[in-house]
């Protein structure tokens, strides 16, 4: 099989492969400016694990079909809780955060572990199954999407000025609580999007490297999401062709979503790269 | 601070028996006052003494523990839109690639919504602001590539775009330079010249002398459960007499204009006497000498 780049897209599993990191990819540029001006990584990554027993109890008790509900009422638990644990700040809340994200995620190890046979279904709740994703999956993955991208964009102004000036903000009227949430169900929604093709390991690495490759290259607010929605997209393109060639020419069986995430972190480390020539450049540069 | 005064349709801010805090804890307390349209008042005191507490207070962002307010002849939630405010320098996070044009713009936020776009018309009154600041030219820097002054400034700026009738500025001229801070004086003189109250809280005696009508100093409490309490309050010339200040900040040394004044207790000494164009004439405390 001697497949271009083209033809490879075009193979069904391929398209919904491509579909899917598409779609992650424009919400994640949108959600992941919220969550980078807000430095909310840790606490996304918080909710990536909380999400995983939700998986668990949704899978058991539904099947495939179940796994969107359970991640839906978990993610946005987590939401709420985090948000609550974020407000009260202090040294203690990070603490909280991190103890509540192992907690969950080993409660659900040992949900998952109870199932027969939970070794194959441990690994795709872990690490995604970006080539097996369905129909049906992948119309769950865009409605869910676009929700998380529907609370951004009515809260996108509210969410730019709390996080420059959180006492302007207050005084100007808005309400931080309401923002804060809506940020954290916007970035639980992309969880539960991005959850089922890349893993619960990997899908925080789409919520918050694109736009920290963004913020590296340009210091423009209004080329930031384009950049943080080109970046996932390329590598995805690259990352799924990759796995398809070495699949097909070398029998080698690497998983797609890790070799997007490798990508991505590659992207990320060039840009730290290309940053720190330039900003030798720059001050070389007589004022 | 009469204790039967008639509140006129001009009183901007007006409190009886009023003190502020957070959690039911009062920070500042027995304020009873007055505040007329087109006054500037300085708001004096020692850390601790509750300055913010009392700004955050008339937002309605701090509790009202005691007694009552009215802003604006209402609540201050109903009296916000109408309120322009600068909050202290350490709110902001600087690092964010914001434009200066973006961050002024944000004081239009509220009026327009989550999807209304800014239109020519706001284009305009951002223009204006910056104008009116002084920063046109930096119109599309990044804020924080800004120096401290044009950052307080274009915060300034963001307040302006409301057209508000009250302006609260928190310790707008801590750090800044001469030129800034002369700049932002003027401002708020033109602010009241054109019939808006601003009230800004400072530790700075010269900058209630040099663009305020009144002044309100407040000392900070015995012990730390005490809450800051007003020390005196009326025009800046009746307000800032020494007494006051060695009331406010518990001393009898307090260095203004550069100028350090040693009174011994009862001294009714003037500060309106000092000249007021030396450096900046920060009052600050100074330890009394054990005997």
């Amino acid at each position: 099989m001697d497949l271009g780049l083209l033809e490879a897209l075009q193979l069904p599993f391929m398209a919904r492969a491509l579909a899917t990191l598409a779609v992650l990819s424009v919400a994640a540029g949108i959600v992941g400016l919220g969550i980078s001006f807000r430095e909310m990584e840790f606490v996304s990554d918080g909710m990536v694990h909380a999400v995983f027993p939700g998986l668990v109890v949704g899978a058991a008790l539904g099947g495939t079909a179940g796994l969107l509900p359970g991640a839906v009422v978990a993610a946005l638990a987590a939401a709420v809780l985090f948000t609550l644990l974020d407000r009260r700040g202090g040294a203690g809340s990070d603490a909280a955060i991190a103890v509540g994200l192992t907690g969950l995620f080993s409660l659900g190890v040992v949900l998952v572990s109870k199932q027969r046979g939970y070794v194959a279904q441990l690994q795709d709740l872990l690490f995604g199954h970006l080539l097996t994703v369905t129909e049906a999956q992948l119309w769950q993955i865009i409605v869910v999407a676009i929700l998380a991208v529907i609370v951004m964009l009515l809260t996108g102004r509210a969410q730019l000025f709390r996080a420059f000036d959180p006492e302007g903000f207050r005084a100007a009227g808005f309400s931080v609580l309401r923002t804060d949430l809506a940020l954290s169900a916007a970035t639980a929604m992309l969880v539960v999007a991005g959850v089922q093709a890349l893993g619960v390991l990997m899908v925080v690495a789409m919520l918050t490297v694109p736009m920290a490759v963004a913020r590296l290259l340009t210091r423009r607010l209004a080329w930031l999401v384009p950049v943080a929605i080109a970046v996932p997209l390329l590598c995805g393109v690259l990352g799924l062709w990759w796995s398809f060639v070495w699949s097909v020419e070398h029998d080698l069986a690497v998983s797609p979503g890790a070799l997007v995430v490798l990508l991505l972190v590659a992207a990320y480390l060039l840009a730290v790269v290309l940053r720190v020539v330039l900003r030798r450049r720059g001050s070389a540069v007589p004022a | 601070m009469t204790e039967s005064r008639k509140t006129t349709d001009s009183t901007v801010v007006e409190l009886r028996g009023a003190a502020f805090g957070y959690a039911g804890r009062s920070r500042v307390a027995r304020l009873d006052l007055d505040i007329e349209a087109g006054s500037a008042v300085a708001l004096i005191g020692p850390n601790g003494s509750g300055k913010s507490t009392l700004l955050q207070g008339i937002l309605g962002l701090a509790e009202l523990t005691e007694g009552t307010m009215k802003v604006l002849g209402t609540t201050p939630a109903a009296a916000r839109k109408q309120i322009g405010s600068l909050p202290q320098a350490d709110s902001r996070n600087a690092e964010l690639p914001v434009s200066l044009r973006q961050v002024v713009a944000m004081g239009m936020y509220r009026a327009l919504g989550p999807l209304r776009p800014l239109g020519r018309s706001g284009h305009r009154t951002v223009d204006a602001a910056l104008d009116r600041v002084g920063l046109s030219a930096f119109s599309n820097r990044l804020f924080g590539e800004l120096s401290g002054g044009q950052q307080q400034r274009g915060i300034l700026a963001r307040a302006l775009v409301s057209d508000p009738r009250l302006l609260l500025l928190d310790e707008p001229f801590n750090g800044l330079d001469r030129e800034n801070r002369d700049t932002l004086l003027s401002l708020v003189r033109e602010l009241r010249a054109e019939g808006r109250t601003v009230i800004v809280s400072t530790h700075d005696l010269e900058i209630a002398q040099q663009a305020c009508t009144h002044a309100l100093l407040l000392a900070s409490g015995h012990t730390a459960d005490e809450p800051g309490h007003p020390a005196s309050f009326g025009r800046v010339r009746e307000a800032l007499t020494l007494e006051a200040v060695e009331h406010a900040f518990h001393d009898a040394t307090v260095e203004i204009d550069g100028h350090t004044l040693t009174a011994p207790s009862h001294d009714h000494t003037d500060t309106r006497n000092e000249p007021a164009d030396r450096s900046a004439g920060t009052a600050s405390r100074r330890r009394r000498k054990a005997d």
